[in-house]
């Protein structure tokens, strides 16, 4: 009784908060969820008894959406990013390990001590420190299937200690300010342990008297050297620290400035090791220090990007809005209040060539024109910041680094079409991008950019954050709309169009975060410049999200019409451990491949088009020689399959039965005739779909079937040509075997016997293909046949 | 006014009209399942795409308004090619029967659910009405019948088959001794004759639906009694006043039974030109037999598996004339089988194989099944009979262990027609598993059968607009969502106001009263 008079309190308290409305059931369910870690039944009930929501909206909504649990959950919860870059990575292994580690059976979550609950999740957007894995908010990178017990360990010794929430944007003061350090705080970034380094920083500052500034910068974009500083002495050149590790930031700080107070103040450890670290002969020696292959490796990375929606990266702290100011913020909108009429505003964008960045590439100008021309009071714009592409991380990169560059984008779109409300629509994974947001709005706000009456313009429009819940799907404008109303995100037949009759009914105006990015650079700087970027259709430059067998992965902003040679090898510095490149995938699960023999394709939306590609929203995976295509096929269609929302036919049975024929193929089971089904199957949920995910659903399969399709028919033929397909393979130790037990001693399932100095032998039908020894062994006798 | 052309045809509608309704109003009909008219689309079932003729593009015509300029094409092949993958597509999830095992397997493909519930409710009656749609002879077979359909009971799964052959005997005997026996309907004479030569079981069930169908009947047979072959059973299992006594009542619809008539090459000619048709039905074919010209094979006179025409144009062949059996109950359905095809053929002189219906199947239950299907039958054990049959308790109590696996809905669902009408093959996309079945049955108002629901929502949208308490909503997502009630309440409570009428507007069997009954 006390327990269910406590729910009822609770609830009321969040109803009380998040208003007794229809709409408001997805917020009031996060909050309970937030609570309760999971949806009580009694809270449910109790909601539609002091409600206008039912129960068969609640129950709709609740079991729709992949946040929502119906059940209890362990004390903690360990997610295992499954996304593409993950994927080709190894994370279901790793997956496989931790279920291993808990002797999780069946469809078990949670382990017997109720301690955790494991589950995979699509994407954390963290693709260059694949394979992740995030526990709580701790965040893991490079996790191996034979790691799971240290990361595990490790956890258990920092969840007391990290629990107490660190203050992200607090500033350190200084009178006499020695120079700066630069400290990228991106997710990737805080992935892989800045906030520990920002606070070995602070923590030296305090120490040793050293005047300096810490800033905090958004993501550089050059993700896979994380955690990055960047020391900028007051006369002296810039230099920048990559995969920084919090215990050398001291002998860093300590090399470039002169300390106040002794030295005796330090710790004699922290001596120890500035004495060390002093001379740069040291620093030589430390290769991940190398300064001169550093900075190759740097500029290569950066020079053939075009920073647009990227502007001042690595310069301007996400949510210092009076730097923003001084980068030229806010100008654009300035001039779109005060001087350009919402015409010459359309004009100017369609002038630009800008195409919408979240996939289909229709033309910008043309939106805003439909919605300007739609007269009713009250529109609506929303920016999808649903970004749900396994490998693709571009607009989380966007909303955390520059929030204030989409607020200013959407605010002149607001005042091109006459929009009254504005949407931010965020997913659910992203709760950096919604915390920077938040506060952005709160600090546009206050300076009046947003709200009443803004600058004294007479133009008047706001923003709220509206989170996702987990639903790929919500990425469709019309589920998206339906999403925000506190619906199944059901997707809607288009026309009406949401220009014409979108949320509540209203015409709106909904873009991708990126291309609200791009507005405030073509309004400031003129549609010609960025006209002149590109290629003759795709104007302007493009952000992806580099990942998968690459050297050097991360965000990259390219002009468009660039080839996927000159990103791979260019900018990524080619494939990683000198294998062969095989394709890239783009456009994630809706998109395709670009195999070798097409490296020279221009990246622009026609061309990929034309190969069976998509731009989609802008993940780039190189894929290598050690990756299998029809896995790689199977991965994606499983994805959406997963993904499907379950209203038409075509997506939820069809890309349900084509997964069953890629199963039945990468488990060597398949025949001919199942290609020309699949085809079939393929043709038909692409052409009878509702909406754009089941429409772009088959190109995975679509396109490795055009150009790889003998590695399906090897397949069907019992093998595996990279050896990836667990059903397909077999592990074997060769003669070059000198019996140190690395191996035996990592396998866990004993299918390997421990035999001192002699040649190790796996016994096939205990082992479990997780691929531990043959990372294991020093000598590379474990094979894959 | 919009503007448009659909198949060819230059219409004008009205703007907002959606082209599904733009095709009604010129009398192209586009099949629906998941649009009910009066209430706000949903587009998920995806049967009503059209063609853009002008980019090749599919779209659902259902909720797609009418543009300026449009043309649509309805019925070209890849359209039709459309509608058949979303079937067959939706048909792979469908998990049910639209006829019973029983029934399917039955050669003559009798209704033995409809009877069972009858004989359970009393009504013997009608249960023999029913019986005698598809089988001429009920009494004799319910003698000598081998019983397939009892091999193909589902609930030999259970425990043991229902007792079928025994329960049709009990009809037929029961109507027998009736003062009053049941007389067939008969249609007005079409002064057509048919000539069928030999009066065993295939012949006599030939004649029989030939009569009431209106067409003269007239059955040659050398024999100075009928029954062919039926006469050379051994009198204690089928004695003879039974087979006297339904030949009687076949007599009494007004077929001529012509006896000691031996029928060679030359009267067969004659019989030709004489009647409107013949069919040759003497048993299994011999040395001593006539071929009478007609093209023959080791097994007997060839004849078309549907059709059942020979190679002569209005000769038709059934029963061991064609292939031998032991089984009279192939030969008696064979008989109703070329009277319909035979009926068609003297009203519209069209040859047309006996329709095969489409019928979704799934195959044996799962032991997680049983319990389910049990909750609509009795659990008693199989009754016992003695000689003379079963007693009419007996018989009632054997008729409720059926467990009812016939679709409630057969003739008003949806997804069956369709299927039926472009073909649909439900095994084509058939999964590796399939959803279980369950069945929430209310007697005295609805069942619902969840794997037997294509999520198109009309009843989680009926039951909104009614401001059901609970109603009905979608749980889950994907290819694993549901149609269910909240909070696991029961289908009753979901449905306390619209019961009736989400069953009607159900598209299939998913949702239906208890006691619908639309095949009596």
């Amino acid at each position: 009784m006390s327990e269910s008079k406590n729910i009822h309190e609770t609830v009321d308290q969040i109803i009380a908060e998040k208003g007794v409305k229809g709409k408001s059931v997805i917020p009031i369910l996060q909050a309970i969820q937030n609570t309760y870690n999971y949806l009580p039944e009694e809270a449910l009930k109790y909601v539609c008894e002091k409600t206008e929501i039912t129960p068969e909206q609640i129950v709709g909504v609740a079991s729709f959406y992949s946040q929502f649990r119906m059940q209890p959950v362990g004390e903690h919860i360990i997610k295992v990013c499954v996304g593409t870059a993950c994927h080709v990575k190894g994370a279901g292994q790793v997956y496989d390990a931790f279920r291993r580690h808990f002797n999780l059976t069946g469809h078990e979550e949670t382990d017997a001590s109720r301690k955790y609950t494991i589950e995979k999740v699509s994407c954390l957007g963290c693709c260059t420190l694949a394979p992740v894995v995030q526990i709580d908010e701790i965040t893991y990178g490079h996790v191996a299937s034979d790691k799971v017990g240290n990361v595990l360990a490790d956890f258990e010794k920092h969840a007391g200690i990290s629990s107490g929430k660190k203050g992200l944007f607090r500033n350190v003061d200084g009178e006499e300010i020695q120079g700066e350090i630069r400290l990228g705080l991106g997710s990737c970034c805080v992935a892989s342990g800045s906030e520990d380094v920002k606070k070995a920083v602070e923590e030296t500052i305090a120490d040793t008297g050293i005047h300096i500034s810490l800033k905090n910068v958004g993501c550089v974009g050059m993700c896979h050297q994380v955690p990055l500083v960047e020391i900028i002495p007051k006369d002296g050149k810039s230099i920048l620290y990559a995969k920084v590790k919090p215990e050398e930031i001291q002998g860093i700080i300590a090399n470039h400035f002169k300390p106040q107070s002794t030295f005796g103040m330090l710790k004699s450890s922290v001596y120890k090791f500035f004495e060390s670290v002093q001379t740069d002969t040291v620093w030589d020696g430390v290769k991940q220090y190398s300064i001169d292959a550093r900075e190759k490796a740097v500029s290569d990375f950066l020079d053939r990007q075009i920073p647009i929606a990227t502007q001042y990266r690595g310069i301007i702290n996400p949510l210092d809005i009076e730097e923003y100011k001084k980068h030229e913020g806010f100008e654009a909108m300035k001039t779109c209040l005060f001087e350009l009429s919402p015409e010459k505003i359309i004009e100017t964008i369609k002038d630009s060539g800008l195409r919408g960045r979240g996939g289909a590439g229709f033309p910008t100008g043309m939106k805003w024109d439909l919605v300007a021309y739609n007269h009713s009071d009250v529109k609506y714009l929303i920016v999808n910041g649903d970004e749900g592409d396994p490998g693709a991380f571009m607009d989380r990169m966007l909303l955390e680094s520059y929030p204030y560059r989409v607020i200013e984008g959407a605010v002149i779109a607001a005042k091109a079409v006459g929009a009254t409300q504005g949407f931010f629509y965020i997913r659910a994974e992203y709760p950096l991008a919604v915390k920077r947001i938040r506060q952005a709005l709160v600090y546009c706000r206050e300076n009046n950019y947003l709200g009443e009456n803004i600058l004294g313009s007479g133009f008047s429009f706001d923003m709220t954050i509206y989170e996702g819940a987990g639903a790929f799907v919500c990425g469709e404008e019309s589920a998206m709309m339906a999403s925000i109303e506190g619906e199944r995100g059901f997707p809607r037949i288009r026309p009406p169009f949401p220009a014409v009759r979108g949320l509540w009914k209203q015409p709106t105006l909904i873009n991708n975060t990126e291309t609200f990015a791009q507005v405030s650079y073509i309004i400031r700087e003129g549609s010609a410049k960025f006209a002149g970027i590109g290629s003759e259709k795709s104007k302007g430059t493009k952000v992806f999200a580099l990942a998968g067998k690459v050297n050097r992965g991360g965000l990259i902003e390219v002009p468009m019409g660039i080839t996927v040679r000159q990103i791979v090898e260019e900018i990524g510095g080619g494939v990683q451990n000198g294998k062969k490149f095989k394709a890239v995938q783009i456009g994630g699960p809706s998109g395709g491949c670009v195999p070798a023999e097409l490296y020279d394709t221009p990246i622009d939306y026609e061309s990929l088009l034309k190969v069976g590609a998509m731009m989609g929203s802008g993940g780039l995976v190189v894929l290598d020689e050690d990756d299998c295509m029809v896995d790689i096929a199977r991965y994606f269609l499983s994805f959406t399959q997963n993904e499907s929302c379950g209203k038409c036919t075509f997506c939820r049975v069809g890309t349900k039965r084509m997964l069953e024929i890629m199963t039945k193929i990468t488990a060597g089971k398949g025949v001919l005739k199942d290609l020309d089904e699949l085809e079939y199957l393929a043709k038909w949920t692409q052409k009878g779909s509702l909406c754009g995910l089941g429409r772009s659903a088959p190109s995975p399969v679509l396109s490795t079937l055009k150009y790889f399709r003998e590695e399906y028919i090897a397949h069907i033929n019992g093998k595996c040509p990279s050896g990836k397909c667990q059903s397909l393979i077999k592990y074997q130790i060769n003669d070059l075997c000198i019996g140190c037990t690395k191996c035996a001693q990592k396998c866990p399932t004993n299918a390997i016997l421990f035999k001192p100095h002699e040649k190790h032998e796996v016994i096939t039908d205990l082992c479990i293909k997780c691929d531990a020894c043959r990372v294991v062994c020093p000598v590379d006798a474990v094979e894959i046949v | 006014m919009i503007k448009l052309t659909i198949d060819n045809h230059s219409i004008e509608v009205p703007f907002g009209t959606t082209v599904w309704q733009a095709a009604q109003s010129v009398g192209i009909e586009i099949p629906t399942m998941c649009y009910l008219e009066g209430m706000e689309h949903f587009t998920s079932c995806m049967i009503c795409l059209v063609k853009d003729a002008k980019n090749g593009r599919f779209f659902a015509s259902c909720s797609t308004p009418v543009f300026e300029g449009q043309s649509i094409i309805t019925n070209d092949e890849e359209t039709i090619e459309s509608r058949k993958a979303a079937l067959e597509l939706l048909l792979s999830e469908h998990v049910g029967d639209c006829e019973a095992p029983c029934q399917l397997v039955c050669p003559a493909h009798m209704n033995i659910p409809l009877m069972n519930r009858l004989i359970a409710k009393d009504d013997f009656a009608k249960a023999l009405e029913v019986v005698k749609r598809d089988i001429a002879l009920p009494s004799i077979l319910g003698r000598i019948c081998p019983a397939p359909c009892e091999s193909g009971c589902r609930r030999k799964q259970v425990d043991e088959a229902v007792s079928i052959c025994l329960l049709k005997r009990f009809v037929g005997d029961e109507d027998l001794k009736n003062e009053r026996p049941y007389k067939p309907q008969l249609a007005k004479l079409s002064g057509k004759k048919v000539a069928i030569v030999g009066a065993g079981p295939a012949g006599l069930a030939a004649a029989y639906y030939l009569q009431i169908k209106g067409h003269q009947a007239v059955v040659f047979d050398k024999n100075d009694r009928a029954g062919g072959e039926l006469l050379q059973i051994d009198n204690e299992i089928l004695p003879s006043e039974i087979i006297d006594q339904e030949v009687a009542q076949i007599v009494a619809t007004g077929v001529q039974l012509r006896l000691n008539e031996s029928i060679n090459e030359f009267r067969f000619l004659e019989l030709q030109k004489e009647f409107d048709a013949v069919v040759v039905a003497f048993g299994a074919v011999n040395e001593n037999t006539y071929d009478y010209g007609l093209k023959t094979i080791s097994t007997g006179v060839i004849a078309d598996k549907t059709s059942y025409l020979t190679s002569s144009p209005n000769v038709f062949a059934i029963g061991n004339a064609v292939r031998y059996s032991k089984m009279a109950v192939r030969s008696v359905g064979q008989g109703k089988e070329v009277a319909a095809v035979i009926d068609n053929y003297l009203k519209t002189s069209e040859i047309k194989g006996y329709p095969e219906r489409f019928n979704s199947k799934f195959g044996r239950l799962a032991e997680a099944e049983f319990l389910q299907y049990q909750k609509d039958s009795e659990n008693s054990p199989r009754q016992k009979a003695d000689q003379s049959g079963f007693t009419k308790e007996a018989a009632i109590r054997e008729a409720k262990r059926c467990m009812h696996c016939d679709c409630r809905n057969p003739e008003s669902c949806v997804l069956r027609e369709l299927s039926d009408r472009y073909h649909a093959v439900q095994k084509r996309f058939q999964g590796e598993e399939r959803f279980n079945v369950e069945k929430f049955i209310h007697r005295e108002g609805i069942v619902y059968e969840p794997s037997k629901c294509i999520k198109c929502g009309i009843c989680v949208r009926l039951t909104r607009n009614h401001q059901e308490e609970f109603g009905f909503t979608f749980i889950g997502r994907g290819f694993d969502v549901k149609v269910g009630v909240p909070f696991n309440e029961s289908v009753q409570k979901g449905l306390e106001k619209t019961a009736s009428i989400v069953a009607k507007a159900c598209p299939t069997g998913a949702l239906a009263m208890y006691n619908n009954e639309e095949q009596i």
